[in-house]
């Protein structure tokens, strides 16, 4: 799921990468060469406002990946290929190379399908290691490990009331 | 070696020869064997690539995985939930593995092995000698939605388009047309009498029988397609046609060239003659404008555009070229244009 940038920019470059995080911050970051390129064509003294737009709620959007700088390598290259081949190995690799991030996808049996997963999953990755705590994934999980030790909680609380009545019942028994 | 040890080797190490009696070898050391270390999941994976790696079956690890995956009910390895590639497998399971990697051994494609495979997202039953799909045929699946969708007068309308498929094979190219464009028909055409039985069964487990009339014929046979013509004109025309080189033939992998149907990779000297065979039938069979969609051999897009240019009468346009994902010109677009 290709997301929705999370920041607004002057330009639309194709291939600049976009990011929501303060300028000030991207400088601790440690980008590509390449990258610092782009970012330097921006007219000087033009205002990078970095205005993170709001994101649905259910669906928040992660960085999108830009084509450009990613590396693909799957079975390709060996032998004529077509129906003088029969291979079966359809595994993707998929390298994002300002971060070095490297996703190896093998969970269907489609070439067309696994590279699509190997987006997603490589989309999440990269989101993650530029935004760190801040990344919805994070967030996701987190708000998901919460709700699972909440629920834990309340089910522990429930048991032990419902021993603890039990034994006064037992208790209320013998007295009488 | 101890006496469980010298069972567990002739066991691991290559096809078994005493088939019956692997039933009785599991059932005397379970469950105080102490195969523990190797009978879990990634275990065997890892033991039978070491097998096939020794004995120069190629794509070993994939092979293993797969077979490993399928015998415990996944697609792939990959998918497998961690927690059962880690839990020991079954004296079930393992006789299974067994079984296949004993086929595979014998350089079976592993398609047949599994005895079935996938599609664009289809499981399609697999029996040699029926010609396995290959993944660049998926491309050109994609590329006939393609155009469909950009035709969009023809989608919706019921009964539209309406597919002729020359060569089906285990029917991947039209039950996965039919799949993905609901109110499509689909005539599918294949002299082997072992493919007309597969692409029935796949569509029946497809569920897709209704759509399709499968149709036993040999498009080189002078007149054959004649029975064609009272389906009525058809809106395209598709075709992975036997398409190798036959100097080439004899350099094909030993699962190809072991298992598969000859007749149905032999395209004779240029790996032409069942090509032209459908270029000069379809006419008869296309609407005004109507399209050929076929798979070729990288050399073809020349050769089909010179033959085309050489048969006028035939009033046939090569439209489009395009390549496949290892960026060799694969599929050919052919325009039916005039009388």
């Amino acid at each position: 799921m290709s997301g929705a940038s999370r920041a607004t920019f002057f330009m639309s470059t194709p291939g600049l990468f976009r990011f929501p995080a303060p300028l000030t911050r991207i400088r601790t970051v440690p980008w590509g060469l390449q990258l610092w390129e782009k970012l330097t064509l921006l007219s000087p003294g033009m205002a990078v406002t970095l205005v993170p737009m709001a994101g649905k709620r259910d669906c928040p959007p992660l960085l999108s990946l830009d084509e450009n700088e990613l590396e693909e390598q799957f079975v390709k290259g060996h032998g004529p290929g077509g129906q003088a081949t029969n291979k079966t190995s359809n595994c993707v690799v998929l390298k994002h190379v300002p971060s070095g991030i490297v996703v190896k996808c093998h969970q269907t049996r489609s070439v067309d399908e696994n590279r699509k997963r190997a987006r997603k999953i490589l989309q999440e990755k990269v989101d993650v290691f530029y935004n760190g705590e801040n990344s919805p994934v994070l967030k996701e999980k987190r708000e998901a490990e919460k709700k699972k030790q909440e629920r834990k909680k309340r089910a522990k609380e429930t048991l032990e009331k419902k021993k603890l009545l039990k034994e006064l019942r037992e208790s209320s028994k013998n007295v009488h | 070696m101890e006496l469980w040890g010298r069972m567990l080797w002739t066991l691991l190490s290559g096809p078994g020869r005493r088939g019956g009696t692997w039933g009785w070898a599991f059932s005397s050391w379970q469950p105080h064997s102490p195969l523990a270390g190797l009978s879990s999941a990634t275990e065997l994976v890892r033991h039978w690539t070491g097998v096939f790696e020794k004995r120069g079956i190629p794509e070993a690890r994939e092979s293993s995985e797969y077979i490993v995956a399928h015998v415990l009910g996944a697609k792939t390895f990959q998918s497998l939930k961690p927690i059962l590639r880690t839990q020991p497998l079954t004296p079930q399971q393992l006789k299974c593995i067994q079984e296949l990697s004993s086929h595979r051994l014998q350089r079976m494609p592993l398609q047949y092995v599994l005895g079935e495979w996938d599609f664009r997202g289809l499981n399609l039953k697999m029996v040699p000698p029926v010609f396995i799909p290959r993944p660049e045929t998926e491309e050109l699946v994609e590329w006939v939605l393609e155009e469909v969708a950009r035709r969009s007068h023809t989608v919706g309308v019921q009964g539209s388009p309406l597919i002729l498929e020359v060569g089906c094979g285990s029917g991947a190219i039209s039950l996965s047309l039919l799949s993905e464009l609901p109110q499509s028909r689909v005539i599918a055409v294949d002299k082997e009498a072992a493919a007309i039985s597969l692409t029935r069964e796949n569509a029946q487990r497809l569920q897709l029988q209704d759509r399709i009339w499968i149709v036993p014929l040999d498009v080189t046979l002078e007149g054959s397609w004649t029975h064609l013509l009272p389906w009525g004109p058809v809106d395209l025309v598709i075709s992975n046609p036997p398409y190798v080189f036959h100097q080439d033939m004899e350099q094909l992998a030993p699962e190809i060239r072991s298992y598969e149907d000859p007749e149905a990779l032999d395209g004779g000297e240029e790996g032409m003659d069942v090509i032209t065979h459908i270029l000069t039938l379809a006419p008869q069979l296309l609407k005004d404008f109507g399209s050929i969609y076929l798979e070729v051999d990288p050399r073809h897009p020349e050769l089909v555009s010179s033959w085309l240019q050489s048969h006028p009468d035939l009033y046939l346009h090569l439209v489009a070229v395009r390549r496949d994902f290892c960026g060799r010109p694969r599929f050919l677009h052919i325009q039916q244009s005039g009388p």
